[in-house]
């Protein structure tokens, strides 16, 4: 067939760099969690299958702690974002066009061109001197880095999803005696809730796997998961390490499936 | 109550300006309106004439920049599409596409706060008169064009409106479905007695429906009357060409006389050809004259007002149109009736035309 000698299979090595590619990818995955499972405390050496470094994760009272507050960190930043990548969404593509609108595009998606590290140093010293001044050295900090991190990962999503709205669907329901308020509530936001899904997941994935900025931005005793592996990681590596990072997968791949699905449904 | 507050909707001096300065676009000049309780009133004209921003205009989604707009005596000016006693059918339809067929026609109700109990006896008027019972509990997604069509009509009429806009509602159907809705929407506006105001751009679709027509063309209204009025009187070329097949024929003026002027035609005779109000062309100047393809017959060569060579003849199933030349070389296009026992002429063929009397009009150009 004449279509299939343009197919990109059909280039020498193709089969070849795929499963290099893959295995590049998946590999050290593989390896990871096989090790989580490994009854000795080497990373290389299979001494038989035990539950045994998931067991001590889950009695290391540090672990649960740090575990805790990522989780508890995520959600709330990743709420705050979308309900303001939400507000911010409406605004840029339902407000009819303003003067300066290719800018504060720009403005929102900032965050993703800029480099962590540069934020990050930038966030220790707003926060520091924030510190300094009010004495305040709570959780805030973080909840306002991360949230500031998320708002364009959020963003994304939801604005590509109004984007395929008919905008005539809500000069209908205007038609149809609805006033604004009504329209967005009865319109609007249910045809928009799998954009806000998966602006929140996004959102609640970054946040969990953020090291740098936290890194910069916390205070004595405000460890996330991310940055607690990574302190401890500095010591001696344990099987025990490969349990949480398996667990983390996990909860990762839970959060892409339940997108998938959600978007797969509500999408139609 | 002064004369003019009759009928439903009244127009008065709209404008309407997108844009300033140099970049202005004038969407809609100098409209004047007015529509009757009842009527099956069409806006027509090609695409970007304005006749969709006047709809837009009337159902509340635009506000004119100057003029003034009531609806049943009531002044328009500055309230949204929800506080208009209007409701409009979407060229898109616009359903909603997470909700039932029912629910999007228990949609205008709903907001108006009726209750649960008429809500659902008005949506099963509705699903009747659309024929839609069965497919009550389905999405839009799951049914066909012309259903969503159906669906998009008998939402606008749930909430009993005094107006319904149709905005190109049958563009995107097919043409045996287009016939179809077309007598269905004549049957639902009859049923309803609701004063309909349709926008399209076809204008066969806007002479079988109409009560009225408005030609309009850059943002203004060219004319307006019974589709027979525009079919037969166009005022203008623009109208003669827009609406249906004209042959327009440049002729040098004989004789004038009152409302009818006599014009020389190619070949030497003389055919009388009614003025346009107010129009009194000098002998010996040439005219534009417009004559209907249908109006003109075939008689044997040299007994006729006009003589022609066949250039070509097309097959159209009811009737052959047949493309010719005339004496000073002037093209003219005639339609005849098919018949079984009738073969169209041969090309190179010369005929005598006999023009019906009345058929030939002067246009003001």
């Amino acid at each position: 067939m004449a279509e299939k000698s343009y197919s990109v299979r059909r280039i020498p090595g193709f089969g070849a760099v795929a499963v290099f590619t893959f295995a590049m990818l998946y590999l050290p995955i593989v390896i990871l969690v096989l090790f989580s499972f490994n009854a000795g405390p080497s990373q290389s050496v299979w001494e038989g299958f035990s539950l045994h470094w998931y067991e001590a994760a889950f009695q290391n009272r540090q672990v649960r702690d740090v575990s805790i507050r990522s989780l508890w960190l995520a959600a709330t930043a990743a709420s705050i974002a979308t309900v303001l990548a939400t507000l911010a969404a409406l605004g840029t593509t339902r407000g009819g066009r303003f003067p300066g609108q290719t800018i504060i595009y720009a403005l929102i998606n900032q965050p993703l061109m800029v480099p962590e590290i540069v934020t990050g140093i930038a966030l220790l010293i707003f926060v520091a001197a924030i510190k300094v001044q009010t004495g305040y050295t709570g959780m805030g900090y973080l909840v306002m880095a991360h949230t500031a991190f998320c708002i364009p990962f959020a963003y994304l999503p939801i604005r590509a999803r109004l984007e395929t709205l008919d905008a005539a669907l809500e000069s209908a329901a205007a038609d149809l005696y609805a006033s604004p308020v009504q329209a967005f509530v009865h319109i609007t936001l249910p045809l928009l809730v799998p954009g806000i899904v998966a602006g929140f997941m996004l959102g609640f994935v970054i946040s969990l796997d953020t090291v740098v900025i936290t890194e910069f931005v916390k205070s004595a005793g405000q460890d996330t998961l991310p940055t607690y592996m990574l302190g401890q990681l500095r010591r001696t590596v344990t099987p025990e390490m490969n349990a949480i990072a398996t667990l983390f997968l996990a909860l990762s791949l839970l959060i892409v499936t339940a997108f998938f699905l959600v978007t797969r449904t509500r999408g139609r | 109550m002064d004369a003019t507050d009759k009928g439903e909707i009244h127009i008065a001096g709209v404008n309407k300006v997108f844009g300033q300065g140099a970049s202005a676009f004038h969407a809609l000049t100098g409209i004047d309106l007015t529509i009757a309780t009842g009527e099956f009133f069409t806006l027509l004209g090609p695409s970007g004439c304005g006749k969709t921003t006047l709809l837009r205009v009337i159902a509340g989604f635009e506000q004119p920049t100057s003029g003034s707009l009531r609806i049943n005596g009531a002044e328009m000016a500055g309230l949204g599409p929800n506080r208009r006693p209007v409701n409009t059918v979407f060229q898109s339809y616009a359903l909603f596409p997470h909700m039932t067929v029912a629910q999007n026609i228990g949609f205008g109700l709903k907001m108006l706060g009726k209750s649960r109990s008429e809500i659902e006896a008005t949506t099963s008027d509705m699903l009747r008169l659309v024929r839609m019972e069965a497919l009550a509990e389905r999405r839009p997604s799951e049914i066909s064009g012309g259903q969503q069509q159906r669906v998009a009509l008998a939402r606008a009429l749930a909430p009993r409106p005094r107006v319904l806009l149709l905005d190109e509602p049958l563009s995107a159907l097919d043409l045996k479905l287009r016939k179809e809705m077309q007598s269905e929407l004549k049957r639902l506006q009859t049923e309803t007695g609701i004063t309909f105001v349709f926008v399209t751009h076809d204008q066969e679709e806007a002479l079988t429906m109409s009560d009225r027509i408005a030609v309009m063309s850059a943002g203004r209204i060219l004319q307006l009357g019974a589709p027979t009025d525009i079919y037969n009187a166009p005022v203008n070329r623009f109208v003669a060409d827009f609406i249906g097949e004209t042959n327009f024929l440049v002729l040098p003026v004989a004789q004038t006389g009152g409302a009818v002027a006599r014009l020389t035609l190619p070949g030497g005779n003389c055919a009388e050809a009614r003025l346009p109000e107010g129009m009194t062309p000098v002998t010996g100047t040439t005219v534009t004259a417009v004559i209907r393809p249908e109006q003109a017959a075939i008689v044997a060569p040299e007994t006729g007002d006009l003589t022609a060579r066949v250039e070509s003849a097309v097959f159209f199933g009811t009737d052959t149109h047949l493309h010719l030349t005339l004496a000073d070389g002037q093209p003219f296009v005639l339609r005849r009736q098919n018949r079984p026992d009738q073969q169209p002429p041969e090309p190179g063929a010369m005929l005598g035309l006999s023009l019906a009397s009345g058929a030939l009009r002067v246009l003001e150009d």
